[in-house]
This record gives C-alpha cells, structure tokens and sequence, in this order.
C-alpha cells in the first residue's frame, strides 16, 4: 500500500511541537506460527513522538526518518499487566490488528503516555469541537437574547465564526466520503428555540470520552485473545478504521525490509 | 487518469481500485494545500514538496467543491485551530473556559500561541 511517506516522514520530523515525546521500550511482537518455539519476549526501545492522532516510533532521537507509525483511531489504551512494570498497551477494534505493548521508566511516565495516548484520536478531537461549537451558538444566542442593546465590543471575532468558510459548523454525520456522494448531513447544527439559558452555561453536560471498551484488568494468563467489541451503536468508531491496520503493519514491514537491504549493501561496500 | 473510489477517513485519503476492498493507497492529509485547478479538478500538495501535485477528477464542479471544502478541514491541525479558536470565543463571552469540564484546560496542545498556526 502506497503512502506519501517522505510527507509522513516531514510531518514526524518537522518542528512543529509534539504533543508527548520520549523513550519507551517497545514488545517486538512475533508471527503466531513463531509462538509455541518458546522465545523470551524482548523488548526495543524507540524514541516516540506524538503529534495529534498520529504515533511515531524513531530508532533513535535524532533519527531523521520515523521506522514505524501507529494510527491512533479505533483503539483503546489500556494498563497491562506484562511481565513488565509501567506497561500499557494499544488495542485495535479490529480484531486483525496486531497491539503494541509499550514500556514506560516510571509511573509518571507511563500516566502521562496513557492519558495523552487516550485523548489523541480525531475522533474525540471532533466529538469536543462540536461541544464547544454547540456551547458557543448558545452563549451567543443567550447573549443576543438577554441584551437589548448592541454588543459592546465590535463583534467581529463573532461574526467571523460564523462566515468564516475555515470554520464552517461541523456536520453531525460521521465523516466517511465517498465519490459521488456525500454522508455529511446537511444543514447546519443550529438549535432552534429562543428561550433564554441559563447565562453560565451551567445546563451543559461535558462529552463522554470516547467508551473504553475493555476494562482496564487485562488478560488473564491462557484467555483467549479477544475478538471484536461487541457492537456498541454509540461507539464513534467507524469500520473505515480498518483501513489503519494494513497501514501499520505495511508501514512497519516496508522499513525494516529497506532497512536491511541497506545495511547489506553497506557491508558489501556499495556507497 | 483512473478511475479510483476515494475515502476519507479523519486526515487521510484512502483509494482503492474501485472492485477492492483493501485501499492501494493513502495520503496523510497535515501540511497540505488543496487547490481547485480546473473547473471539476481539485489538486492535493505537500508544503515540503509544493511542486508534487496529486490530482483528481471530479464528476461534476460540485462535487469538486463538496471535496475542496472537506478536505481543508480534514487535518488535525484544523481541528485544534478550530477547538483554540471555539475556546477562547466562549472564554471571552462568559468568562469560563470551557474546557475545564473535559479537565483537559492544562494540555499544551490546546494553548493559545503556542503553536505555528
């Protein structure tokens, strides 16, 4: 599967801030048809930035290309209860994702990791835009209602939420578009009625956090590896986040084999 | 030209040979600029390499635009320019941050000015 890597690879490297970076050993995970020859389970550590929904993993910090790349959507963080202390885990809906077991050196470290890792995916990003999109369309309309007199200030700030075309209100619909037609619902978000709330907003409720889906004990020893969620109809996610395994896995695979022809090719003596 | 379906799915752009179920293909969407260039034809660049173009051909001019305008607000820098943006009109309106009750105020990433727009 292709990717525009070098794009990918200038995104990872370029400076525009992380939102978490910093060494964590990683498990290598190894082919199931590998499993019963009785390997230890070994563990590399990789220099990891995080920018938005987006995990990066380096050889080295100062690495100028990333060796992997782990899609944040569809998956659940979780603490893991690994041989290894401060280990948590990443775990996708879908069933045929590999997960990845991570090892942070200390319990703030691994706290940090898991709470930034947690609230990193687009999906909860958007689920709290569209919140504060609502909240702001009902501070402005209680203002507008409770004021006769015009706003103070010149309100151009707020008007320019409003036509501004870079921050039209976000369809309620789930993003997934297709050619030829779109499942974007149309019509805006705008609430109707003209009653006047409360003016604190003290009314709205905050947005769940997207569900966790398992609970936070892992795995017993010999339990078997869990299939698919059972459907949860209110669960963001959306089938397309399949499409974010082969993208890691291809990812992943297309590096280390670069990788290694390479380095034969440097013990042959090419340049 | 051939002829792909094309999805998108958060800041990506997955194609796919239109009788496969596994995409060809992805464009991670962050740092880039979509442009119209013809009349049903939309353009998809990288800022680190702004001469590579990645082209395509729309049914129709409105299609096109339906794409355009998703598209430039499919990344995840939009989206937090956009909660920024929301937090600090509700701050400025009621006097509360608003995302104090998400308990996520503190986080860096949602820091007015802190960030290259």
């Amino acid at each position: 599967m292709k990717l525009n890597e070098r794009s990918v690879a200038h995104y990872a490297t370029c400076d525009s801030p992380a939102d978490h970076a910093g060494f964590l050993r990683k498990r290598v995970e190894r082919h199931h048809h590998h499993a019963h020859h009785h390997h230890a389970t070994s563990y590399q550590r990789r220099w990891f930035v995080l920018k938005g929904n987006l995990l990066f993993y380096f050889e080295e910090r100062e690495s100028r290309e990333p060796v992997g790349l782990v899609v944040l959507e569809g998956c659940t963080v979780e603490l893991c209860e690994a041989a290894e202390e401060f280990a948590f885990a990443i775990r996708f809906d879908d069933a045929g994702a590999r997960a990845y077991v991570l090892v942070a050196d200390g319990q703030a470290a691994m706290e940090a990791w898991v709470k930034a890792l947690s609230r990193a995916s687009f999906d909860y990003m958007r689920l709290v835009v569209r919140e504060l999109e609502k909240q702001l369309e009902e501070a402005s309309k209680s203002l507008a209602a409770c004021h006769k007199s015009p706003r103070r200030s010149s309100s151009s700030g707020r008007k320019r939420h409003l036509s501004n075309p870079a921050l039209l209100p976000l369809q309620e619909k789930p993003t997934v578009l297709e050619n030829g037609y779109s499942t974007w619902g149309s019509g805006g978000g705008v609430p109707g009625g003209a009653a006047c709330p409360d003016r604190d907003g003290g009314h709205v409720k905050p947005p769940p956090l997207p569900p966790r889906r398992r609970s936070a004990a892992s795995s017993a020893a010999g339990s078997p590896v869990p299939g698919l969620s059972p459907a949860m109809p209110e669960s963001p996610v959306s089938p397309e986040t399949a499409c974010f395994s082969k993208l890691h896995s291809w990812y992943g695979q297309e590096i280390a084999v670069l990788r290694r022809e390479w380095q034969e090719r440097q013990k042959r003596g090419h340049p | 030209v051939k002829k792909r379906l094309v999805k998108l799915v958060v800041n990506f752009l997955f194609y796919f040979r239109t009788d496969e179920a596994e995409p060809i293909g992805a464009l991670l969407l962050e740092h880039c600029r979509i442009t119209k260039e013809e009349e049903n034809v939309f353009s998809i660049s990288f800022v680190e390499e702004p001469e590579r173009k990645y082209c395509f051909e729309c049914d129709s001019e409105e299609q096109c635009q339906e794409w355009i305008e998703a598209l430039k607000r499919a990344s995840y820098e939009f989206l937090r320019r956009s909660l920024i943006f929301y937090r600090n009109e509700i701050q400025k309106m009621t006097g509360k941050d608003p995302l104090e009750q998400y308990g996520i105020s503190e986080e860096a990433r949602f820091q007015l000015g802190t960030r290259k727009q």
